[in-house]
């Protein structure tokens, strides 16, 4: 079953499309029943479509969804729902009817399902009640920030830096001067399985001997990154190294378009710069390991280390352009 | 004869005049607004403190004779150098002199007298501007029937708006007695900037209290002629002076959170103008005034609402179900530009500073544009479940309401892209199972691209449902209906393409690139909005009616739809009011006055809702008696017992 497997890349659409093709035999296989005239109810057919949703997002989404996020998804859905079934009044008159029969008990098994009910509803949102209420021994949730708002200048080995306007003194050209959309036309193609665009090129290739400027920028921010930094954040950049798991929360995925993509690159130096510990209240210092990498690395080797990262993930730095 | 009619004639003439001199008097204050005349001189803020205006005398002891020496300071935003006449923004301490207190936290004191207020006052700035609109469009209406139905309608909003009129100038004095009372150094040092338009602001409150009476007590004398048209253009002034009287309250929360016109020690240098025009001010007043018009529609949609529901014959339910329509319908089109201006409004908070920006949409804050993103989507779905309800009075309107599942399911599909968060609220052991903070999956709905994708998706859908109300129970009837058909569904459909393919795109580009994106994304959204909605009117211009509009007889779920968004509507400006206060953190004015009092910190999310909630419900309390009160008054007119035609456009219940 390989082909039903989430395709990386391009799982956001194929959930979306899996469950509107879903939607659409569910409708189908409706209309061709009803035209046998065997159609389903629509109490039923509501029940239905809202119980495949919440198996669906429980079990075919791999790795599993978190329960904040199907209470989320499973409100928004009964909703829908709602909407539908209530849209026009026959719609709606059709979807109570069997809430109203077992109301009304018009019958000896109607009767029967309104006893067992007012039964079985207390007792439910009793014991519901009872198990919230129980002590839990779980770590509480946090809910945390992950990109604090940055300080307006930070202090690194004794000079300031205004994180609004300074630059990577290495993102340069080959005239030595800084060049964004020079820099950013030689990071790795993204769309391609984050392949060199020209591994035979000097230009593209930052391990080629003749590599200068950037390309050689890179190449040592890629030596510090592997001497320092991929113990943690793992050697394909996506926060899967050795020491990764014995962290909680585990480190920054910078291949994730949420990460370093979306943020400027001063805003990742200051991070470097500070560390886990250097993060303000807000984004739980006391929840990151990082260590404040200005013991030991220099500010040139920071740059340099940044600029690495977003070569390798095929991310360009945010900017205000 | 003749005498007869040189004695109206000259009656006339008299009024005329009366009326143009009374508008000239009542525009006056907002020529004295006009900041070359407002700037003014003199030392601003009531002077230095004691401590500096002592050390000055000894200081100029010495060197009597000498001109007094004027310090030059540079402006915090605009870089320019202006004399410092203003005092420093005082140094606070938690101190009973800077912070006196009840056995009570302040800020939350503050905090619901200032929502109360505003929820008021934007109400009383909004109805008047519905007000303009509907009896502009009974004064151009050539059908009789229907101009009396429009005046009607602007009289039943008009006079739900007076007496909140009344609560909201209640409200603002209890606002300006809680300031005093519990923030005085605050207000003294606020007041002292604004000192120049302070009165100003005073003056404009009575001319738009005078303009509000004569326009409202006038509706009967003048209801014909040359004075009907000089009423309806007292709605233009009423409602020129309200929105300058919302701007320049709007310059205060500009200054606090991005002053200007002020030094580093926040002393004023002397440019009124400076300090009113902020980097936020502009974007706010936008925002504002749609914010506003959405509430008011909502509002008054729920007022109609409640008296829809309790309405005795069908007569009333017939008339208060068309006035929750159009209500709903002017709410609606004011809501459907605001997310744009939101964004405008971000944007610009991302360039006057940064870690601003991100607090709010990145770090301490973006739970809360969470809660917000759910909250819009409430209130589009519950517009678009409102809009097939009504399809339900139309003869005819049954066609659409098959396909409504399909609509749902865009609708629900927009709106999970568009309320996932990026940072998910999971357990510990939830974290170790996904292998990290984004989920490899979901965690792509939660950057802006998808959001943006969602967002529009969800207003096409709206858009869309509004095409079909419009077609109810009409099919056009000219020549190119259907190439027309054609035409516009194929539009709605590459607009969606473009919106699904713009927001996956946006993962494959540079962050300020894909920002660029949201361009063609809104082009897409408006062109449905303006060229779908021109396009469906002119092929309705001939068209062949199916059956009447049954007004009144629609689902009573309708109606709980409107109070919904009528409560989303209350909750969620109340909450952008609470993020957009609480981005400033801990200063009173940004990066000028720190606020040194006790509860200088962001509150929990629960906390904050709680508040909110409790603003919304005390909100629709004393609004539920403003709505009790406007009955009451509407139970001295009698009410017609003959039942309305069937389809016929609905009477008023009520006369004036």
């Amino acid at each position: 079953m390989t082909w039903l497997k989430l395709v990386e890349g391009y799982m956001p659409m194929q959930m979306i499309s899996e469950l509107a093709g879903s939607i659409l035999i569910f409708a189908l296989a409706n209309w061709a029943l009803n035209r046998a005239g065997m159609g389903i109810p629509k109490f039923w057919a509501g029940v239905g479509v809202w119980i495949y949703i919440q198996l669906y997002l429980k079990y075919r989404i791999y790795p599993p969804i978190p329960f904040s996020v199907r209470a989320i998804y499973g409100t928004v859905s009964a909703c829908g729902i709602f909407m539908w079934v209530s849209g026009s009044e026959d719609a709606w008159q059709e979807f109570k009817r069997p809430v109203m029969n077992v109301m009304d008990g018009i019958s000896g098994f109607h009767k029967a399902v309104r006893t067992v009910s007012l039964i079985v509803i207390p007792l439910a949102l009793g014991g519901f009640a009872y198990t919230s209420f129980l002590p839990s021994f779980e770590e509480p949730i946090e809910l945390r920030t992950v990109h604090p708002a940055p300080p307006a200048t930070t202090k690194v080995h004794g000079k300031t830096f205004v994180l609004q306007v300074v630059e990577n003194p290495y993102r340069v050209n080959n005239e030595g001067k800084y060049d964004q959309a020079y820099t950013d036309a030689r990071i790795v193609e993204q769309a391609m399985g984050r392949l060199m665009k020209d591994v035979n090129d000097p230009n593209y290739n930052p391990w080629d001997p003749n590599a200068e400027g950037y390309t050689k920028y890179v190449r040592e921010g890629g030596e510090i990154f592997f001497q320092n930094c991929h113990f943690c954040h793992g050697d394909n950049l996506n926060g899967r190294g050795l020491w990764a798991y014995a962290f909680n929360p585990i480190p920054a995925n910078f291949t994730d378009a949420g990460t370093i993509a979306q943020l400027q690159e001063t805003f990742v130096f200051w991070r470097v710069s500070k560390g886990g510990i250097g993060l303000p209240g807000e984004g739980f210092p006391w929840a990151s390991v990082m260590p404040p990498w200005e013991q030991h690395l220099t500010v040139d080797e920071i740059w340099k280390v940044v600029m690495f990262e977003y070569w390798h993930t095929g991310y360009y730095p945010r900017t205000w352009d | 004869m003749g005498r007869l009619t040189s004695g109206r004639a000259g009656k006339k003439f008299l009024a005329v005049t009366g009326l143009f001199a009374m508008g000239v008097m009542l525009l006056l204050p907002i020529f004295v607004a006009l900041p070359a005349l407002a700037g003014g001189g003199g030392p601003a803020a009531g002077g230095p403190p004691p401590d500096v205006v002592a050390a000055q005398e000894a200081e100029g002891e010495g060197a009597e004779g000498e001109e007094a020496k004027v310090e030059i300071g540079r402006d915090v935003y605009y870089k320019t150098e202006g004399p410092a006449v203003g005092a420093p923004a005082p140094k606070t301490q938690d101190t009973a002199e800077f912070y006196p207190r009840y056995n009570f936290e302040s800020r939350v004191l503050l905090w619901v007298a200032n929502q109360q207020h505003l929820y008021y006052g934007s109400f009383v700035l909004a109805v008047p501007i519905f007000c303009m609109c509907i009896e502009f469009a009974g004064l151009l209406s050539k059908d009789k029937a229907m101009a009396k139905k429009y005046d009607q309608l602007a009289y039943d909003f008009i006079k739900i708006s007076l007496t909140a009129y009344s609560l909201t100038a209640i409200l603002g004095g209890i606002l300006i007695f809680t300031f005093l009372t519990l923030y005085p150094a605050f207000f003294g040092y606020l007041s002292s900037i604004f000192r120049p338009v302070m009165h100003i602001y005073a003056l404009m409150f009575v001319a738009e209290s005078g303009t509000l009476y004569i326009y409202y007590y006038g509706w009967d004398k003048m209801k014909e002629g040359l004075l009907k048209w000089l009423h309806a253009s007292m709605s233009v002034v009423l409602n020129v002076i309200g929105t300058v009287l919302m701007f320049l309250a709007n310059s205060w929360i500009g200054f606090m959170m991005s002053p200007a016109g002020v030094d580093e020690q926040g002393r004023y240098l002397g440019n009124i103008w400076h300090v009113i025009h902020t980097a936020l001010w502009n974007p706010l007043n936008v925002h504002r005034i749609l914010g506003n018009m959405a509430f008011g529609g909502g509002v008054v949609a729920a007022y109609a609402a409640y008296r829809f529901l309790s309405a005795k014959n069908d007569e009333e339910r017939a008339h208060y179900d068309w006035m929750g329509y159009i209500a709903m319908a002017l709410g609606v089109a004011f809501l459907i530009p605001l997310p744009f201006a939101g964004y405008w409004l971000m944007r610009e908070v991302y360039a006057y500073r940064q870690q601003m920006g991100i607090t709010l949409m990145g770090g301490l804050l973006a739970w809360l544009f969470i809660i917000q993103a759910t909250m819009i989507g409430i209130l589009f779905l519950t517009t678009n479940y409102y809009l097939w309800q009504a399809l339900g009075r139309m003869t005819g309107g049954e066609r659409f309401q098959r396909y409504i599942k399909y609509f749902v399911f865009i609708l629900v599909v927009g709106l999970l892209v568009f309320i996932t968060p990026h940072t998910i609220v999971m357990t510990p052991a939830e974290l170790k199972a996904m292998g990290g903070q984004q989920h490899p999956v979901l965690g792509n709905y939660g950057v802006m691209s998808a959001k943006n994708g969602g967002i529009n998706a969800i207003i096409m859908t709206t858009i869309a449902s509004f095409i079909w109300y419009q077609r109810g129970n009409r099919v056009p009837a000219v020549k190119w209906a259907k190439f027309g058909n054609i035409f516009l569904i194929t539009f709605f459909v590459v607009a969606h393409l473009n919106n699904i393919w713009v927001a996956c795109y946006g993962y494959f580009i540079p962050a300020n690139v894909r920002i660029g994106l949201s361009v063609p994304q809104v082009a897409g959204t408006l062109s449905c909005l303006f060229f779908g909605s021109a396009l469906n009117l002119a092929m309705l211009k001939q068209s062949r009616e199916l059956g009447p509009i049954r007004w009144g007889q629609i689902a009573p779920r309708s109606q709980y739809a409107l109070i919904m968004l009528a409560t989303a509507f209350t909750w969620m400006m109340g909450l952008m009011g609470y993020i957009r206060s609480s981005v400033r953190l801990f200063w009173h004015v940004n990066e000028i006055m720190r606020d040194n009092s006790p509860w200088a910190y962001t509150h929990t999310i629960g906390f904050g809702a709680n508040v909110i909630s409790f603003n919304v419900l005390f909100f629709w309390i004393t609004i539920m008696f403003v709505f009790w009160l406007g009955a009451l008054g509407a139970k001295k007119a009698p009410v017609p017992a003959t039942q309305p035609v069937p389809g016929a456009a609905p009477q008023p219940a009520t006369g004036h």
